[in-house]
């Protein structure tokens, strides 16, 4: 395992959020962060992105405590799309994406034929390619989001990691999106990422890891995590599971 | 004009600032002074010194530690305003909104009313300590350091720090009288006094600052994406906010040693840089240094022409044209 927790617990001044977390990140699949508000799957994704310090217990990249690796060895392995972003003024969609490449560009920033390559790549994967030239503060929310997701494919990572990235999207661009991680996937990249709507996490994750007060209540397989009694219990909804009659996936309807 | 500029690239704005520069520079070598100069004197003083010239001595006794003074404190000042704006993502930072100017000031004013045997380099020192701790004290109230996002909060401790030390220094200044006249001068920001002595000092600290400021353009550009993305790429926040807060001292230091509080020029050349060239702190930071130097330098001449032969200080002119700004930047920001 690549990515793994150990005890851990992370939390905001003296607030505990993730309490005593064990966790193993299965490698190579696309794994959703499952729970309701203020279960700490955000705070945990952020732990395992090392943007925030254990309070206790560590996460391990291989053998060796995350928090004190270089940063521009993470920088080269692991990549995060924070749930907001700030909208910056009087930056390119093509500079913005660019950015992404800083950590192997060295010093000055300077892009060399296989950075230019990557980045004119992930903007064609994202569908942005139209809109390199204009600022991203002129764009809308859900366009926007495509162009930090390319900045964060930019980073060429093993590991990506993504705070609900379908937040601002619209159906058919949420759909895209998933089928991008799919193919992401395939191409060998574990994906972990945060998500709200439970069937979509069923219908296109491998591996579904549900969270509750800061604890993992249960993970697995879609089929075998989304239950009656979890969503009753983690979620304190009633509902039945169907089977999706095109994907073969479980999905839950609520009574 | 502007868009005349605008529509340059990188490096011809860069030639065409600094050619207004040296126009500048040139005129205050040479006009408004009471025994009267021609240009082509303020050149050949340059080229070929003749002591017993009185014009000559003139430009390179007086006129030209003025204008290289004027110039290089400039430059300190926009640069440091340009980094704040950076590093706290916040663009009202500069030394003057943020309690630097106040905190440099009041060092300043205690050690040359309680300690003045320190001279220069006391002085510098003290401003550099003064600046240090109330830049520290508004990061903390601000809750900038520990990736707080509030940027009215930021404004707001800058201008409760520099209004409780403003306070302080008038205080300083009562209670030493004598000193009273020379901290005031220095207070309103001036360069009429500006001699190679002052020079000495200000150079080494301006070209060091000045240096490494232009090598942290790269960082500033990824701090622009947030502080989590800026993690995520590679970026070590304790590390680069330590480096900056250092170079911003020095060069707010530097300055207001040498020049006394001129303000606005932080809070408005990285402004207008950033209309000419973008978002992008690499091409920012040496245009911001040029136009500091050019903003300073013009209104030394200003502050000569006004209300010839007296001096007005060169800080109020800015001030002058600085406010203005300023109020428009606000409501352009909250609209």
């Amino acid at each position: 395992m690549s990515l793994s927790t150990h005890n851990l617990s992370v939390g905001y001044h003296d607030h505990v959020i993730v309490k005593q977390v064990n966790l193993n990140i299965p490698e190579g699949k696309i794994i959703a962060l499952l729970g309701p508000n203020g279960c700490g799957k955000s705070t945990l994704l952020k732990s395992l992105a090392r943007i925030l310090k254990p309070m206790s217990g560590e996460v391990r990249w291989q053998d060796n405590n995350l928090h004190t690796l270089p940063a521009n060895f993470l920088a080269k392995n692991l990549a995060l799309l924070p749930q907001t972003q700030p909208i910056p003024e009087g930056i390119s969609v093509r500079d913005l994406v660019a950015y992404g490449r800083s950590p192997y560009t060295g010093f000055w920033g300077r892009l060399n034929a296989e950075d230019k390559r990557i980045i004119q790549q992930v903007m064609q994967e994202t569908e942005i390619i139209k809109l390199a030239d204009q600022w991203v503060s002129e764009l809308s929310g859900g366009q926007r989001q495509r162009v930090w997701l390319a900045m964060t494919l930019a980073q060429d990572t093993p590991y990506l990691l993504l705070d609900e990235p379908t937040t601002y999207m619209d159906l058919s661009h949420q759909v895209e999106l998933m089928h991008l991680l799919r193919k992401l996937n395939l191409q060998g990249k574990t994906i972990i990422t945060v998500l709200h709507d439970i069937n979509q996490a069923a219908r296109y994750c491998d591996h579904l890891i549900v969270m509750k007060q800061g604890q993992i209540i249960t993970q697995g397989s879609p089929e075998s995590v989304l239950t009656k009694a979890m969503l009753k219990d983690v979620f304190a909804l009633d509902a039945q599971i169907y089977q999706d009659p095109i994907a073969k996936t479980p999905m839950c309807v609520v009574e | 004009m502007k868009s005349f500029l605008q529509k340059l690239p990188f490096l011809g704005q860069c030639i065409a600032l600094s050619f207004l520069l040296c126009v500048f520079a040139w005129l205050s070598l040479f006009t408004w002074s009471i025994i009267p100069i021609s240009g082509t004197q303020a050149l050949s003083a340059l080229t070929s010194p003749n002591p017993n010239n009185i014009a000559h001595r003139i430009i390179l006794d007086l006129r030209l530690p003025r204008v290289l003074i004027a110039g290089t404190v400039g430059a300190c000042l926009a640069v440091a305003g340009a980094i704040m704006q950076g590093l706290t993502r916040n663009p009202l930072a500069s030394p003057s909104v943020l309690g630097v100017n106040a905190g440099a000031a009041l060092g300043m004013a205690t050690v040359s009313t309680v300690a003045p045997w320190l001279g220069v380099f006391g002085t510098s020192v003290a401003a550099i300590i003064g600046g240090a701790i109330t830049w520290s004290l508004v990061m903390i109230l601000g809750t900038a350091w520990r990736g707080g996002n509030e940027h009215g909060r930021l404004v707001l401790a800058g201008v409760a720090i520099s209004a409780l030390c403003a306070a302080l220094t008038k205080a300083m200044i009562m209670l030493y009288e004598d000193q009273a006249v020379g901290v005031m001068t220095w207070l309103a920001g001036s360069v009429a006094d500006a001699r190679w002595s002052d020079w000495q000092p200000l150079w080494p600290m301006a070209l060091f600052g000045l240096s490494a400021a232009f090598l942290v353009g790269p960082t500033l550009n990824l701090l622009n994406l947030g502080e989590d993305s800026a993690r995520s790429l590679g970026v070590k926040l304790g590390l680069v906010r330590m480096i900056c807060s250092v170079l911003v001292l020095i060069l707010v230091g530097a300055a207001l040693s040498a020049a006394g509080a001129i303000a606005f020029v932080g809070l408005l050349v990285p402004h207008i840089a950033r209309a000419l060239t973008g978002q992008d702190y690499r091409k920012i930071l040496p245009l911001t240094a040029i136009m500091g130097a050019t903003l300073v330098v013009l209104a030394d001449v200003v502050s000569r022409a006004i209300i010839f032969p007296m001096e007005t200080p060169a800080g109020a002119i800015i001030a002058l044209i600085g406010a203005p700004f300023f109020i428009y930047m606000v409501r352009s920001k909250t609209s």
